[in-house]
């Protein structure tokens, strides 16, 4: 292979073609394997289909042969995603959509004489906020009584962890960093009320699965039963009708009242929203990252032509925060479920198959309201480990401290012993000075707490 | 065709997908006799209770 040219790190699964970077532009290889596939992909209008309604990532073809490989077809050049993000750091509906979207890919193909041969979240991405398959050559050619390949993987990645969160909680969506190429309907099945025994949909789907995993009988054989395309039609129609009637019974959580809680006053939310906006107004940017977004606030107020990543680590919050986007149709902000003392990790072969959080981009801007006292109280994490990962992080801060004297930092010490000496606005200064030149420090009406504006040194 | 199968479906997976094919074929043919039973008796009128239920699982 020309010694120019990066294979990416995780496309090696499909010997259909892989994807590659060359002079930092991203293009998918296509073998001659895949030929005919593809050609049925473009000339039954399948592709132009799914891209026109927002389901296919774009691209365009390239007549040249960048990897000297004798088996080339044509060389694809995807059009750019803004930011990877993985089935883990989804909330409940984000992997609910990107679930409808494959299946709705599915059938799309099935009608144009083609099928999905796998249909797993990390397929989809969310591009302009929505779900889209970035794999081309995901589709292969339907052959009349050929059972769905992807059946499987479809409940693994997308079904399973979907009922896990709506009838064990939203943390059971957790699950899937342990399992990151699906959670098997033998792990899923046992966890399940029994209720759910009782839904016929589920009942096939997962606990009838559960008992038939593994099962190698000679009538189970590739080939000796048919499956029709009615069939596959019905069945991808009832895992559509399944997951669409799967939604959350509304909770509330610690947090997605947090601005709504009488502990903090109207006067602080709104003069805070106000500096923040101000300095937002003042500042060049195209990149930012709100850490501890809560239900999105702040990441409202960035100008919409930036990339704004939103994240969380509470699942409700960030659901709440998407289905608003969604329906107010700001497809700039791509909110995202982040435990900051526990991002997610590089994950997959050689570590190298799905990058780690903090390692796939530095932000212009970095906000971080409210969120300090987590960190440095309930997490006991310093203030000099603290302003360095920042650092690494942004050029810009726009950051809030919350004195020790502030009735939430006051709950927070109010059942454990006050070792925090060292929390205080001049330490928590010196540590940023390290790293950052202060620009401005506003406080912030209604409370005590004080907003900082840092540059990068 | 050559088909390129580099994901396992699992044999399991595969057998489930003729009993679940053949359960909501069963249930298709019982749904479409209700509603053409419903339609020979009934004028035709906005969506029923009956159908409400139907349409769940």
């Amino acid at each position: 292979m020309n010694q120019l040219i990066k294979q990416h790190p995780a496309s090696f699964r499909d010997p259909s073609g892989f994807i590659y970077e060359k002079d930092g532009t991203i293009y998918r290889f296509v073998s001659t394997s895949y030929e005919s596939h593809f050609h049925l992909l473009e000339s039954s209008g399948l592709s132009a289909d799914l891209i026109k309604r927002n389901l296919l990532l774009p691209y365009s073809r390239l007549q040249e042969n960048h990897t000297g490989r004798p088996d080339w077809h044509i060389t694809l050049q995807p059009q750019r995603i803004p930011f990877l993000s993985f089935a883990w750091e989804w909330s409940f509906s984000q992997l609910k959509d990107a679930a409808g979207a494959t299946l709705a890919i599915c059938r799309a193909a099935l009608a144009k004489g083609m099928i999905l041969k796998d249909a797993t979240p990390a397929n989809i991405q969310f591009v302009k906020g929505k779900p889209m398959l970035i794999d081309t050559l995901s589709f292969e050619t339907y052959l009349e009584g050929e059972a769905w390949i992807a059946y499987r993987q479809f409940c693994e990645c997308f079904l399973n962890p979907l009922l896990l969160a709506k009838y064990c909680g939203l943390e059971a969506h957790k699950l899937m960093l342990c399992y990151p190429d699906g959670i098997p309907a033998s792990v899923a099945a046992p966890l399940l009320p029994f209720k759910t025994k009782l839904k016929p949909s589920i009942y096939l789907h997962v606990h009838l699965h559960a008992k038939m995993a593994g099962k190698t009988t000679a009538s189970a054989s590739r080939g000796t039963k048919k499956v029709s395309r009615k069939n596959i039609e019905q069945i991808l129609q009832n895992l559509e009708e399944c997951i669409n009637g799967l939604t959350l019974t509304p909770t509330t959580t610690s947090w997605n009242n947090y601005y709504g809680e009488t502990i903090l006053s109207n006067d602080y939310f709104h003069s805070k929203k106000e500096l923040v906006s101000a300095l937002l107004a003042e500042i060049d940017y195209s990149s930012v990252i709100d850490l501890g977004a809560n239900e999105g606030e702040f990441s409202l107020l960035c100008k919409k032509e930036a990339l704004v990543i939103a994240t969380d680590f509470d699942s409700a919050c960030i659901d709440s925060f998407y289905k608003r986007l969604k329906k107010e149709k700001q497809s700039h902000i791509l909110p995202l479920v982040i435990d900051l003392t526990y991002p997610s990790p590089a994950m997959g072969w050689d570590n190298a198959e799905r990058i780690a959080f903090f390692k796939r981009q530095s932000f212009d801007v970095c906000i971080a309201l409210a969120l300090i006292h987590h960190l440095a109280i309930s997490k006991n994490i310093s203030f000099d480990q603290l302003a360095a990962f920042f650092a690494s992080l942004c050029k810009k801060l726009i950051i809030e401290f919350v004195p020790k004297e502030d009735p939430k930092v006051q709950g927070m010490l109010q059942w454990r012993a006050d070792i925090f000496g060292q929390y205080t606005g001049e330490a928590f200064e010196a540590a940023l000075n390290n790293y950052f030149q202060l620009e401005r420090k506003e406080p912030i009406n209604g409370s005590s707490r004080t907003l900082y504006f840092y540059r990068k040194q | 065709m050559m088909q390129l199968l580099y994901l396992d479906p699992g044999s399991g997976s595969y057998l489930i997908q003729v009993i679940i094919a053949a359960v909501l074929g069963v249930i298709f043919y019982f749904k479409t006799g209700w509603n053409w039973i419903k339609s020979f008796f009934s004028k035709p009128k906005p969506e029923t209770e009956d159908d409400k239920h139907e349409s769940t699982d």
